[in-house]
């Protein structure tokens, strides 16, 4: 049987009242999402990522911990072993720095395009530093960040993995 | 993430979040997501194991052809071991935040001086 997933937002809640920090202002969504339609199979796709684990390449800056809201352009033939993090809640991240690929799949990724299932890898993966307290931030500095870097890609799918 | 993709699919371009936290999913209305029932920082797979990683990515993917309306898939995985090492390493920690500074923060001395060349 699975575990009951955790309640992180109870959690973080919690502790943080414990600590007499302000709390963190989770996303709510308030109205339901849109969904843009396939124009072909993941087998004919080039397929993009974005990690929001802070992940960057050695040689590159790290980032910040407050409110950085940059981006790194991975590529992704990176060697796994260049794969780096900086994060807010680094102690998320104490086994992806000796297996990168525990939360950013280079590996994967590119055997599944070797194996047909993905149709083509964007030349480049981005990143960025999930932990930013100000969500104008997000929307006004992050996503247009995101949005200049993932479109220069042509992509026709989007991978997203959060930390 | 679920503004991230929000703002993407606005765009035009199907996107698909691979997540481990449920109910900050829940929160967001994601369009398109797969949860893994793993750790924090283990959303690509169990550490150290290629094949699970390989396999959670693999049927994560899944996710793009199957999801005609917006949903959060829970994906079948399980994984107690990773479970019992994060509850051992977090025992009686209560603030995991590292500091709120504007320095860039490395991995290690030597991405530092690589970065800053």
């Amino acid at each position: 049987m699975q575990p009951t997933p955790t309640e992180y937002i109870r959690q973080t809640r919690e502790s943080y009242e414990k600590l007499g920090f302000e709390p963190y202002q989770w996303f709510h969504a308030e109205d339901e999402p849109q969904l843009a339609p396939l124009k072909k199979p993941l087998s004919e796709s080039k397929l993009g990522l974005i990690s929001t684990a802070g992940t960057y390449v050695q040689g590159q800056v790290a980032y910040y911990y407050k409110d950085d809201t940059s981006v790194r352009a991975i590529p992704n033939d990176t060697p796994v072993k260049d794969i780096r993090f900086s994060h807010i809640m680094e102690n998320y991240l104490v086994e992806a720095r000796q297996d990168p690929c525990t939360v950013f799949p280079l590996e994967a990724l590119t055997e599944l395009e070797s194996d047909g299932t993905i149709g083509e890898l964007a030349g480049h993966y981005f990143s960025c530093m999930g932990g930013i307290y100000s969500k104008n931030r997000v929307i006004n500095e992050l996503i247009p960040n995101l949005e200049k870097a993932v479109l220069e890609e042509q992509l026709d799918l989007l991978l997203l993995i959060p930390l | 993430m679920c503004l991230i993709a929000r703002h993407f699919e606005s765009l035009g371009l199907p996107t698909l979040i691979l997540g481990s936290a449920m109910d900050i999913l829940v929160a967001g209305k994601p369009p398109r997501a797969t949860f893994v029932n793993y750790p924090l920082g283990f959303e690509s797979g169990r550490f150290r194991d290629k094949t699970d990683q390989l396999a959670v990515v693999r049927e994560a993917l899944k996710g793009f052809a199957e999801l005609s309306s917006p949903a959060i898939v829970p994906m079948n995985f399980e994984w107690q071991a990773g479970w019992d090492m994060l509850h051992e390493r977090e025992k009686g920690k209560l603030d995991q935040r590292s500091p709120r500074t504007t320095e860039p923060q490395y991995q290690t001395e030597d991405d530092r001086l690589a970065a800053e060349g």
